[in-house]
């Protein structure tokens, strides 16, 4: 779990390591990349810069409205980078890093062409059938491409869907009525998501980063669910609550006892003061000691983090030794 | 599996001569950065209940200059007899980071009732008790707010001044020096730290709000409040000066990793570097953003280098919606410096081809 920039500053910390030689003990221990880790990072950082340039700038050069190009111009236009990608993706393969970015950008420049549709023919260029017809046009390329962005980059327009769909029939002027609805949608998919990815890490290669967004994604839903219930917000039964009971009970026998995430850990921590906060004060503050009950919040704030914080280390430690 | 880690560093810096003695032990010290956020949230709420009863127990602190500060300073003063008590007790330390946090709010407060519509001077003395808090209290979390509340302070005290368009260049400087000198006072290095992690989040902020600070000064400077020094091009130098503390940092990487300047690699390096910064002259978040990442990379500090892609990405999603230059501008912009990033890399691949046999190190 401990870097070896951890290790090192934990030395240096101890005052176990002549200052006259920290700079040599930095670079053998490659806690200062040699020169070969800093070309391959350069390598990468280029590709991946570049292609997200790119594709910016496709996605860019079409939100802007043209008026002085013609219809089929703008098709062409979009289509080219789409077509000039899976050539270079034949070319290249699937199985290079390289490879897989430039299935990426394709994935993205696809967004493009959507949203050229849609200003065409006047469908509107923010409603959730474009995020849904992008998520669905592009999940073969998903699924070939073995890429965890790609990966996030679907979910990402899955939740966005889900978001604009109730922007657009649940809601008016950007305000929308039904925001418990709507975070059921993003909680369920979200889970669906972590549960899947987490079943695939456990044979796979884990990326625990993608694992870590979406438990922070689909933990946050839940938490403002179970907020709407202890609060009472607009008759917000107790389903909420019990859902996030549930998940977060779920939660920690798998990332306490099956594998080791500390990260979720403090994230649920975190969900579990803020409910708390919630209740106390909803059935605390209403009562006539408004100071009396402030103090009381806070001190109970300070001292469930902190009784969080100090589990937390004991976990750190304990998957250290 | 990480103790038999540092067990076999140890060898290998031994052996190197490096070091003596036996391997230390394993010091519980190091608190993942997760836990550290969630412990600096959670002070935050705290803070805010603990100033809440303050204020509706004794509403005379809130109304009057005197008994503000004064209040204000005593629960500093409070909370750092607590921080240097017991500078590894959980509950004590998270006590005394919300007592802080109410403390320091007072103190602005009080400020505030002092100095009525003295905003830059209310912005120093606060930036200088923040110092004087990062310099008394050891407390890693506490030094990040303060580091963060200090360079606050003076940003708005430039900004008054008329100075705002250099501000964002200022910090993004005084947060790469920190890193570049991370190891090179080792006694120093935990506050080098402290400080490196409070400027991001003020650098990384500062992306976010330029544009409604710039519309904010505009709109000051139109009614005689505000002068802005530099006048229609100070935005343009503020950006240009970001970019030279990009290409400063490229050349400290390259000094320290004994590549020299003006040959091969260095010099394709510094070209590089100078073709993001000219990017950056109308994408200010460019090179800072990926300076974030440059640094997290360089100093083998994984925390950093992911705060440096999420803001990269954060920032171009961020730009789509800045009003600055046209979307038609801004995209070709964007496809030029791609197809320039891209045949770079290719160019790299060709010149100086990678050698796999060497080991791998993310």
């Amino acid at each position: 779990m401990r870097s070896r920039r951890q290790i090192l500053i934990d030395w240096i910390e101890q005052d176990r390591i002549a200052p006259g030689n920290l700079q040599s003990a930095l670079s053998l221990s490659s806690v200062f990349p040699s020169k070969a880790n800093w070309q391959r990072f350069l390598d990468q950082l280029l590709l991946w810069l570049g292609a997200l340039l790119l594709a910016a700038g496709v996605i860019f050069f079409f939100a802007y409205n043209w008026n002085d190009l013609g219809r089929f111009a703008k098709f062409a236009l979009v289509e080219v980078p789409i077509i000039g990608a899976l050539i270079v993706l034949w070319r290249i393969g699937l199985e290079s890093i390289s490879g897989k970015i430039t299935l990426l950008a394709a994935s993205l420049f696809v967004g493009a062409l959507l949203a050229l549709v849609g200003q065409t023919y006047q469908t509107g260029a923010d409603t959730f059938e474009l995020f849904a017809a992008w998520a669905v046009l592009i999940l073969p390329w998903v699924l070939v491409g073995h890429l965890a962005a790609l990966w996030l980059v679907w979910i990402a327009l899955l939740n966005l869907a889900a978001v604009f769909y109730y922007l657009v029939f649940g809601g008016l002027f950007g305000f929308i009525f039904a925001p418990d609805q709507l975070l059921w949608v993003l909680f369920a998919l979200n889970t669906i998501a972590l549960v899947i990815w987490e079943l695939r890490a456990a044979r796979d290669t884990p990326d625990r980063w993608a694992i870590r967004i979406l438990a922070t994604a689909s933990g946050t839903a839940v938490t403002i669910l179970a907020i709407y219930s202890v609060a009472e917000f607009r008759h917000a039964g107790a389903l909420g609550l019990l859902a996030w009971a549930v998940y977060f009970a779920a939660l920690y026998v798998v990332y306490r006892i099956m594998v080791v995430d500390v990260f979720v850990l403090a994230g649920g921590v975190l969900s579990v003061i803020a409910v708390v906060i919630t209740w106390l004060a909803t059935n605390l503050l209403k009562s006539g000691d408004a100071a009396g009950a402030m103090l009381l919040i806070g001190l109970i704030v300070i001292g469930l983090s902190a009784a969080g914080g100090w589990w937390l280390k004991q976990v750190v430690n304990g998957a250290r030794s | 599996m990480n103790g038999s880690d540092s067990v076999s560093l140890w060898a290998q810096l031994s052996q190197a001569g490096l070091v003596e003695g036996d391997t230390p032990a394993d010091s519980v010290s190091v608190t993942p950065w997760y836990i550290r956020t969630m412990l600096g949230i959670a002070g935050w709420i705290g803070a805010m209940f603990l100033l809440g009863f303050v204020g509706a127990a004794f509403s005379i602190v809130m109304k009057s200059a005197a008994s503000g500060l004064l209040v204000g300073a005593l629960l500093c003063a409070a909370a750092t007899i607590m921080f240097r008590g017991r500078p590894n007790g959980d509950f004590i330390c998270q006590f005394a980071l919300a007592v802080s946090i109410a403390g320091q709010s007072l103190m602005c407060v009080g400020l505030a009732q002092l100095l009525p519509s003295e905003t830059a001077l209310i912005a120093i003395l606060f930036a200088v008790f923040e110092i004087a808090l990062f310099l008394v209290i050891p407390n890693f979390l506490h030094r990040v707010l303060a580091s963060c509340g200090a360079a606050g302070g003076l940003i708005v005290a430039l900004a008054v001044w008329g100075f705002y368009p250099y501000t964002q260049a200022l910090v993004f400087a005084a947060f790469s020096w920190a890193w570049l000198n991370e190891f090179r006072f080792p006694t120093r290095s935990a506050e080098l730290r402290a400080l490196g992690y409070g400027l991001s989040l003020l650098v990384l902020t500062g992306l976010v709000m330029e544009r409604s600070m710039q519309f904010w000064s505009a709109a000051w400077s139109g009614k005689g409040g505000l002068p802005l020094i530099g006048g229609p091009y100070a935005f343009w130098i503020g950006a240009s000066l970001s970019g030279a503390v990009m290409l400063w940092v490229v050349w400290k990487l390259l000094m320290r990793q004994g590549i020299a300047v003006g040959q091969g690699p260095g010099l394709a390096a510094l070209a590089g570097a100078v073709l993001i910064a000219l990017i950056s002259v109308k994408a200010p978040g460019f090179s800072i953003t990926v300076t974030v990442l440059l640094l997290g990379f360089a100093n083998g500090n994984r925390v950093l280098a992911g705060v440096g892609i999420l803001s990269l990405l954060a920032y171009w999603s961020y730009y789509y919606y800045s009003l600055e230059i046209t979307l038609l501008q801004k995209s070709a912009l964007l496809v030029c410096a791609g197809a320039v990033l891209i045949a770079a890399r290719l160019a790299m691949k060709r010149r100086w081809p990678i050698d796999d046999a060497g080991s791998r190190n993310a």
